[in-house]
């Protein structure tokens, strides 16, 4: 999982190290139309629902943090 | 008659002196406190030699950013806010063309400030400056030799050449389109506006200078909350907003991530927005989720103060619905001119031009493109009348309510911000590896797609381009071809790209 959530992200946003970052939502990294689009393709590939509630920092500002959100989301 | 916004600060500071006037996530202050602000660090400014020419800002998303604004204006100065964040050779240019005497700074941003090459003979701390001794006489031998057409504010935009333009605007200028503003949105002391915008940049002075006309407060919302919608309906609710002045694309977010799902902004009452056009299919879901709210939709470019025209939503919205961009502020003519510089006639395409006290004073130490884009009215051969071309084509409807139809060059709207995609192409043009290029918008997605040829990777031209365009400048999509498609002509074959670009 974590290759195909690598893949989408640095298509995203080939300029950013999302190994070591570690607050990409806190410090701004990551732009608000970033996460809208970010949202479509996890929900595409991982077939996974995301509800606005799930849209917080914590979930967003590390790769670690949106696998937990994915496999959380993937075991409901 | 008022003529400088600080007479607004001085009536309000005296009426609501309590009230708080601004506050953001950690503080706030009264609009007492803004007032003897600003003033200890005018006068700190002008012991410091402040003379007349712009101060550059650089200074965090917080309320002593906007209590720096106005301190710049005691000095009898004008200021320009600049985002520490922005591409580092981007800033260099701007302040090649500003030329700050002085620069004032946060704490935070001093050693940014002091890599850019200016030493402590420029700089001037805000933190110090806050503490320094309010010089009343001075002040007021400023005021005294103060006009109206004083510049107010320089904002830097966007420049098709790569070469950021400062649009620079008078007291006056800002005065007009707050009291036309204010009215159509009929805000007054008992509103509490919610700033979305930067504050260096131009949507921000409705959020800057209302407080001051009206009486009413400006919460300066936490950018983070704009990327989580959940938190940014809370934090609107938990602060009561009833007011925002917003980018299309914040209202587009919130509704494509779900946000009505979890709950609404129930105080909010009046929204304007503006920036690029607003999509049917959200403002139907703000209609639907808050009926009872004035929906404003405006029109304009920064070099007439951010606006033109306005356009009160009455009809309800369903997914196709293009609203029209309405009428004129007051105090602003709105009209059309062919390309030959006659007038439009009536449900004919024409340029958009507007006139009146609200144009900019011109780019500021830039007098080719001032002249170019500042011209005598072609219609008026009688007095002296200057006029902006916007570039934008309207028609002028029956009723004389104005609709907009696109651009007439390369410029787009892309996230409330303006983008000149010659500056894209230029920039990526520039990256080792690229040998030809063409950058192509695709409206729906909101997304800049770059298409190359070359030998260097997407990675490679991401990571430069940041060092040169602000992060909504650089493409999301990125794409090696191997070769660009031409016509026989030999021109780009922009159709067959726009197809690839979807």
């Amino acid at each position: 999982m974590k290759e195909e959530l690598m893949e989408i992200l640095e298509e995203l946003r080939p300029d950013v190290d999302f190994e070591n970052e570690k607050q990409l939502i806190t410090d701004g990294i990551l732009e608000s139309f970033d996460i809208v689009a970010l949202v479509g393709e996890l929900s595409d590939a991982f077939d996974i629902e995301l509800h606005v509630e799930d849209l917080v920092p914590d979930n967003f500002n590390s790769i670690e943090g949106m696998m937990e959100l994915i496999e959380k989301l993937q075991d409901e | 008659m008022e003529i400088n916004v600080l007479e607004w600060l001085e009536k309000s500071a005296e009426k609501y002196n309590e009230k708080i006037a601004y506050s953001d996530e950690e503080s706030s202050l009264t609009f007492s406190q803004v007032k003897s602000l600003a003033q200890s660090i005018g006068s700190a400014l002008l012991e410091r030699g402040a003379d007349k020419n712009p101060i550059a800002v650089f200074s965090g998303r917080n309320v002593m950013t906007v209590a720096a604004f106005h301190g710049v204006v005691y000095s009898g100065c004008s200021y320009a806010p600049i985002d520490s964040k922005l591409p580092r050779a981007r800033i260099e240019r701007i302040m090649e063309t500003l030329s700050p005497s002085l620069i004032l700074t946060d704490g935070e941003n001093r050693d940014f400030v002091k890599g850019l090459g200016f030493d402590d003979e420029k700089i001037v701390l805000l933190e110090d400056a806050i503490k320094h001794e309010a010089d009343g006489e001075r002040l007021k031998k400023i005021r005294r030799f103060s006009n109206e057409n004083d510049p107010l504010y320089i904002i830097f935009t966007s420049g098709s050449t790569g070469n950021p333009k400062g649009v620079m605007t008078s007291h006056h200028s800002l005065m007009c389109y707050i009291e036309a503003y204010t009215s159509v949105m009929k805000i007054d002391d008992t509103d509490i506006l919610g700033n979305q915008s930067p504050l260096d940049y131009i949507a921000a002075i409705r959020d800057i200078y209302i407080p001051l006309l009206c009486g009413s407060s400006t919460v300066i919302i936490p950018k983070m909350c704009f990327s989580s919608p959940a938190k940014l309906f809370d934090f609107m609710n938990e602060k009561r907003i009833t007011s925002v002045g917003w980018s299309v694309s914040a209202l587009t977010v919130p509704v494509s991530l779900g946000a009505f799902e979890h709950g609404r902004p129930e105080y909010l009452k009046k929204v304007c927005f503006s920036g690029s056009v607003m999509p049917g299919k959200c403002l139907k879901q703000w209609q639907e989720n808050l009926p009872d709210t004035l929906f404003v939709n405006q029109y304009g470019p920064t070099e007439a103060t951010a606006s033109c025209t306005y356009h009160v939503v009455t009809e309800k919205a369903e997914d196709d619905t293009v609203l029209p961009i309405g009428l004129p502020y007051k105090n602003y003519r709105v009209f059309l001119l062919n390309d030959d510089g006659t007038a439009t006639k009536q449900g004919a395409e024409g340029e958009i031009c507007v006139s009146g006290p609200i144009l900019a004073l011109g780019y500021y130490n830039d007098p080719e493109r001032t002249a170019a884009s500042f011209i005598q009215n072609p219609l008026n051969r009688a007095y002296n009348e200057l006029i902006y071309k916007t570039g934008d084509i309207g028609v002028m409807r029956e009723d004389g309510v104005l609709e907009f139809h696109g651009r007439m060059d390369r410029q787009i709207k892309h996230l409330g911000h303006r983008v000149e995609l010659d500056e894209v192409e230029l920039a990526a043009g520039r990256v080792d590896g690229v040998r030809e290029c063409s950058v192509v918008y695709n409206k729906e997605k909101e997304t800049i797609w770059l298409f190359y040829t070359g030998t260097a990777t997407m990675k490679e031209i991401a990571v430069e381009l940041r060092k040169y365009l602000p992060g909504f400048m650089v493409p999301r999509k990125i794409k090696n071809l191997e070769e660009i498609p031409r016509l026989p002509n030999s021109k780009i074959d922009m159709n067959t790209l726009k197809n690839l670009a979807k």
